[in-house]
């Protein structure tokens, strides 16, 4: 009966399809497409080759054949560059001196320098792997002709050149794709804020519409019993939802999923569930619809910083790091990178599942006052 | 109806101005979630985002070591790695097995393993490899593993170099190693800090959000309170577009002008942000970003029917538009069709903008392209504004008519 009063309501509300369904749906296709093929591509710098030689031609031309370089401008002088850089055109600066060529023939050692622009940290940080790279190897390359030069064979020369190598092996993520890396906790983290404001829209609407004696009647006056009868279709929505863009993300985007795709329907599952649970909370405390919506919007916004991907909660203060559990979304991200990531089994996770079903049992404690809300509260606009 | 003379209408004209500026203003402070979006949020926000990223970056990342090989050079190696601000060893162990387990219980992040043959190779003139194993559950760290690691590398390899060379001097062993040397400058954020790098994006993104916010809860309550359910007061001063809309927008810049303040001077200047940009120069780009809000918002808000709606509408955009604005993700990598849609929205420009003159201290002529297109889209949505407004007028007129038939 409540069942299909609420999804009647909802048929009726355009906003319900836009934030469970459409709004999602753009988030993850938005996300996407942006980040492409994981990483940026030919990030635009700009040169100062004040030597123009063909050791520093080399050089430059080496640069620009980088996958995430592209050398954007040659300009005449450092002030022209500096200034693109102020104006965004470019993200780093290479400079080469004058007389390279010359003082690397006569020993003087040279130096080249490179300026990058980290007030954007991600192109930054790419660009610092790339000219440092070309830095090195520019004088890996002068140092070869010399020892070739010397009669050591080209491999001798590149071992003496580099003996100490790091090999990386990435776990789980192993093409350190940020697209990997962002749009799987981000999408989530937008479906969380759109599925905590609508859970606490369908509850303050009861009211607003003084329809909330209905909703009691039909459940015998049961508030337990109708809570759950308004919340189950939506949260069928949301499963059938997060269940797509899980698909989505795993088996269509191929994005690293060693547990395989069931452990992590099943944290997404949990975590809708757990931001309900979480909304019917606040919706109880603060029973005043703009209220209890403004906290959860504002709540649900921190909670995709809180969570740690972008930085980690362990170099957070002390007191974020306990803060930090209350929020669904942080344990979603922990069981992502168990699951997804490193493939661990439920012995190393269950106590993330067990925190994201302590959320459940947060309704109980508001559920008396909650009835008592809907009796006798009287919306007031 | 007798015409009005010019000088009549244009003096009614600004006294209702500022009689809707002042009902506005008392609607605001009434109304305690509009104060929450216009006050409350963008006060406390700032303080709460800059409290996360308080560190800045990611000091001493925990690693775990396997150490094979057991040598000297072995543990010259990860004395060294130790030594550095962004490594600290908190462990090690006999094998890959143990090691994987204290990564898994998230006791370190990465694990250094050192093969057994690696000193030997060193001393048979072969490449030496040292193994990185990193959890990829965060960014920050596996970048200070990567870096550290191979400034090691490069380092101790300059010096086995150096003493392979016998019977040189040392100034031609140092250049024979390294014929040319190079400098790395960092500018604007020199700790590559991360607060320095979001906060100011934030900061500009909070502006906008929160007033687009306010504004529709505003409208949204003078909907829900009107007989109609219509945006407008029947009132003798709501009669006129450009009044109304000049009454409302000087209320709402009001508001803000404090509220930027605090926000784009005091916060960065509290948390010792990167703050290079010239004050005046920053209010006058600042200007045209907060009236194009203004007007964005009385714009949008002509569309939403109600005020709860707007929560769900506009909240979730926030993040949307701080990656479709280029500074997380490089403009130069975001797709054209994203770029013309965030095109649509002031924030894009003001984020570019603040953060080209905030941090990298360029001056209103290297974001005049920034300061041009705010204007446009102050006219733009200025004209929006209006013929919401107008539009209203006509229809809240048709409704009190056909009352009084």
């Amino acid at each position: 009966m409540i069942c299909t009063r609420e999804a009647r309501s909802m048929a009726s509300r355009p906003l319900y399809l836009f934030g469970m369904i459409l709004a999602p749906l753009f988030t993850t296709l938005f996300f996407l497409t942006l980040m492409g093929e994981g990483l940026p591509k030919d990030l635009p710098i700009a040169v100062v080759d004040n030597d123009n030689s063909q050791v520093s031609r080399r050089v430059v031309r080496q640069l620009d054949a980088f996958k995430q370089t592209e050398v954007l401008m040659h300009s005449a002088n450092f002030s022209e560059a500096r200034r693109a850089m102020q104006e965004g055109k470019v993200y780093a600066i290479f400079y080469i001196p004058e007389n390279l060529e010359k003082d690397v023939l006569a020993s003087r050692q040279p130096k080249i320098s490179f300026y990058l622009n980290n007030s954007y940290l991600i192109a930054g940080s790419l660009l610092y792997r790339d000219l440092r790279t070309i830095s090195v190897l520019g004088s890996a390359a002068v140092a070869k002709e010399f020892r070739t030069a010397r009669g050591q064979t080209e491999e001798q020369a590149m071992i003496e050149l580099q003996p100490v190598a790091v090999d990386t092996h990435l776990l789980g993520n192993p093409l350190s794709n940020y697209a990997v890396y962002l749009c799987n906790l981000i999408i989530p983290g937008v479906y969380n804020i759109l599925i905590m404001l609508l859970t606490i829209y369908a509850l303050g609407m009861e009211l607003k519409q003084n329809t909330a004696h209905v909703l009691l009647r039909l459940s015998k006056n049961n508030m337990f019993v109708g809570l759950f009868a308004k919340m189950l279709p939506h949260t069928l929505v949301y499963f059938a939802v997060i269940t797509l863009i899980d698909v989505i993300l795993y088996e269509y985007m191929q994005f690293p999923c060693n547990s395989g795709l069931v452990p992590m329907l099943a944290d997404s599952y949990m975590l809708v569930l757990a931001s309900q649970a979480m909304s019917i909370f606040l919706f109880g405390l603060l029973p005043i619809m703009r209220l209890s919506l403004s906290a959860a919007s504002l709540i649900s916004v921190v909670s995709l910083s809180i969570s740690g991907f972008s930085f980690p909660v362990s170099e957070m203060h002390y007191v974020l790091q306990c803060w930090s559990n209350v929020f669904p979304l942080r344990h979603f991200f922990l069981l992502y990178v168990d699951q997804a990531l490193n493939g661990l089994g439920f012995a190393y996770t269950w106590h993330n599942y067990l925190a994201l079903s302590l959320f459940l049992f947060l309704p109980f404690f508001v559920i008396r006052r909650l009835k008592d809300v809907y009796l006798n509260f009287k919306y007031v606009p | 109806m007798s015409r009005k003379s010019f000088k009549k209408i244009v003096k009614e004209g600004v006294c209702d101005t500022f009689i809707v500026w002042k009902d506005e203003f008392r609607k605001v402070i009434r109304d305690a979630g509009v104060v929450i979006f216009f006050i409350v949020a963008p006060l406390g926000y700032p303080l709460l985002y800059c409290f996360i990223y308080d560190n800045e970056v990611a000091k001493e990342a925990p690693m775990v070591v396997v150490d094979n090989s057991g040598t000297v050079r072995s543990r010259e190696f990860i004395r060294l790695c130790d030594a550095t601000r962004d490594i600290r060893i908190v462990g090690r162990t006999a094998n890959m097995e143990e090691a994987k387990r204290m990564l898994h219980e998230k006791k370190a992040f990465g694990v250094m393993m050192i093969p057994s043959d690696f000193s030997k190779k060193i001393v048979r003139d072969e490449k030496s490899y040292v193994i990185l194993y990193s959890d990829m559950s965060s960014l920050l760290y596996y970048k200070a593993f990567l870096t550290t690691l191979t400034d090691v590398s490069l380092e101790m390899g300059e010096d086995i170099q150096v003493k392979r060379m016998v019977g040189s001097t040392e100034r031609e062993q140092k250049v024979a190693s390294t014929p040319i040397e190079y400098k790395n400058v960092t500018y604007f954020n020199p700790q590559n800090g991360f607060a320095s790098f979001l906060i100011p994006a934030v900061l500009i993104l909070i502006i906008q959000q929160t007033m687009l916010m306010g504004i529709a809860l505003l409208n949204g309550s003078a909907r829900d309170n009107n007989t109609f359910r219509d945006l407008l007061p029947m009132q003798r001063h709501y009669r006129g577009t450009f009044r109304i809309v000049f009454g409302k927008s000087l209320c709402y810049l009001m508001v803000y002008s404090v509220v930027s303040v605090y926000l784009l001077w005091c916060v960065p200047m509290i948390f010792s942000l990167p703050q290079m940009g010239d004050g005046y120069s920053i209010l006058a780009f600042i200007l045209p970003f907060l009236l194009s809000c203004v007007f964005f918002s009385l714009t949008i808000v002509g569309f939403v029917r109600d005020r709860e709606s707007s929560f769900v509408l506009f909240i979730f955009m926030s993040l949307i538009l701080l990656f479709a604005s280029g500074v997380s993700w490089p403009a130069a990598a975001v797709p054209w069709y994203w770029k013309s849609f965030s095109y649509l929205f002031p924030s894009t420009f003001g984020i570019q903008g603040f953060i080209k003159m905030n941090t990298m201290g360029a001056t209103l002529n290297e974001v005049r392209l920034e300061y041009v297109a705010l204007w446009i889209q102050t006219f733009l949505y200025f004209v929006g504004a209006c013929l919401v407004c107008r539009w209203q007028i006509i229809r809240s007129d048709r409704k009190y008519r056909e009352m009084n038939r």
